[in-house]
């Protein structure tokens, strides 16, 4: 079994806490109340969930599964949404997109006998899943605002050679798309050369034999790399929307306040 | 056979109020004022970029609501004060247009270059590799590949040094005359609406205070807005 760390040991941990902190002091950041604050809000939360898997690896799959994952896709939601301020239906369009991206993936894993259906397997790899497209979303979203910004005088150029929504927004569509599947192509030509991936590394360290580590890897990147695919193409194509009217004019967008 | 291209009554906007003219086929109207007038806003109706909120407007006898967005766009072209031009070559912006409508003929290209007068073998460039005039006389070629029969022009040369300037200006004077395009021009250029107008139409705080003749305005203008306006 894996060796135990104990309590005492973490303790020694403040001192890298300390290492930011006296930069901030001492470059003056203004950011000591934040590392303090996201130091200890990321531990209390990293050991409230540590209890909940507990708990909820103890229930039965069919009720500890759903719990977790909606709560997971929920809190990813609302998370993500905050990227798209100022977007009509921006909450409902994530969790539909990131239901949809889960259930897929998830029969996937089932129906070919990848992962079976325990909460200690389908918990861990989902919340990558979850947790990976909303950052696709959030970056989607942010993308998607700015290039309309930006492409403001190209669309109404499109709009006024006759162009419909769709077609003036092609541009923008693809600007989009790049940018959100650019750096998980790069992410996947140097995986396990320079970094090895997080949930890699902690069954290695748990005392699992590496190639067994491994196909579990190859499973959650491959699906992390789809699904962050689909979540950008899936946000993109129903968002692009909201900027026109029926009339196929361009709809200022109101800037919330950034987050 | 009515010659009226457009009819604006009582239009209304969040920048315009009660807006009223008759545009007939072939008139080139210039338009002019401070800046924040609502001369933008106003041409952005002419093509439905933008809807009043109050008011009609006709276009060739029927209200403009009635024909498909689309297809009054193609009619009525707008060319911006800045080019706008889409990535990729000339050739991919000439036929964006005609492409929509599924009307690009592959010999349009050199007719379009001819016409504003830039040289064949530009076709096949980047449009990065272009200068400031050059692409501004792509985005003209661009807006006219729809072969429209208005013409919507916001400060196109504002942009351009004064002998692209003067060749855009022939340009426009050629289109006017040859194709009897009707042109509806914003400018800051006193001068340039002097010599491409034959109607003004002076804006202040979005309203239309003078519909004038341009000589007329030039030599007698009677209202103080726009007294004060040119004697600046």
């Amino acid at each position: 079994m894996a060796p135990d760390i104990s309590n005492y040991s973490l303790l020694f941990l403040i001192i890298f806490v300390l290492i930011p902190l006296s930069l901030s002091y001492r470059y003056q950041l203004g950011m000591n109340k934040d590392i303090v604050w996201s130091t200890i809000r990321g531990t209390a939360q990293l050991f409230f969930i540590g209890y909940l898997l507990n708990v909820l690896f103890d229930l039965r799959a069919i009720i500890g599964v759903p719990i977790m994952v909606g709560a997971m896709i929920l809190i990813a939601s609302l998370h993500a949404r905050n990227k798209g301020q100022g977007l009509p239906y921006v909450f409902p369009a994530i969790l539909i997109g990131l239901l949809l991206i889960e259930a897929s993936v998830l029969a996937l894993w089932l129906i070919f006998d990848m992962i079976s259906f325990k909460p200690s397997e389908v918990i861990p790899m989902s919340g990558m899943v979850i947790g990976n497209s909303m950052v696709a979303m959030g970056l989607a979203l942010e993308r998607i605002k700015s290039e309309f910004k930006e492409n403001n005088g190209r669309l109404l150029a499109a709009l006024s050679l006759g162009a419909s929504p769709r077609q003036a927004a092609q541009i923008i569509i693809q600007k989009t798309l790049r940018a959100s599947l650019i750096p998980n192509v790069d992410g996947l030509k140097t995986i396990g050369l320079v970094q090895l991936p997080g949930m890699m590394t902690g069954m290695i360290l748990g005392g699992i034999e590496p190639v067994m580590a491994i196909k579990y890897q190859l499973i959650i990147s491959i699906s992390i790399f789809s699904s962050v695919s689909l979540s950008a193409i899936f946000i993109t194509l129903v968002v692009y929307r909201f900027f026109f009217n029926k009339q196929a004019q361009l709809v200022p967008i109101k800037e919330g306040q950034s987050q | 056979m009515n010659n009226e291209v457009f009819v604006f009554s009582g239009v209304s906007t969040p920048q315009l109020s009660n807006i009223e003219f008759k545009i007939n086929k072939g008139e080139k109207v210039v338009l002019f004022g401070p800046s924040g007038a609502g001369k933008s806003s106003l041409l952005f109706l002419f093509n439905r970029l933008k809807d009043p909120t109050e008011g009609r407007i006709h276009y060739r006898d029927k209200p403009i609501t009635d024909y498909h967005v689309a297809s009054l766009r193609k009619q009525v072209g707008l060319v911006m004060q800045s080019h706008h031009l889409f990535p990729g070559t000339v050739y991919d912006n000439l036929q964006y247009g005609p492409s929509l409508f599924e009307s690009w003929d592959e010999g349009q290209a050199s007719e379009l270059l001819e016409m504003v007068a830039l040289p064949q073998t530009i076709l096949h460039k980047n449009v990065n590799q272009l200068s400031g005039g050059e692409k501004q006389r792509i985005s003209f070629a661009r807006t006219l590949a729809n072969r429209p029969d208005v013409l919507l022009l916001d400060e196109p040369t504002s942009a351009l040094d004064e002998r692209t300037t003067e060749e855009i200006e022939d340009l426009l004077k050629m289109l006017g005359k040859e194709k009897n395009l009707t042109m509806i021009m914003v400018t800051h250029d006193l001068s340039q609406a002097k010599r491409l107008g034959d109607r003004g139409m002076f804006m202040s705080e979005g309203k239309l205070l003078v519909d004038q003749p341009v000589e007329e305005i030039f030599t007698s203008p009677e209202n103080e807005t726009l007294k004060n306006f040119l004697n600046r």
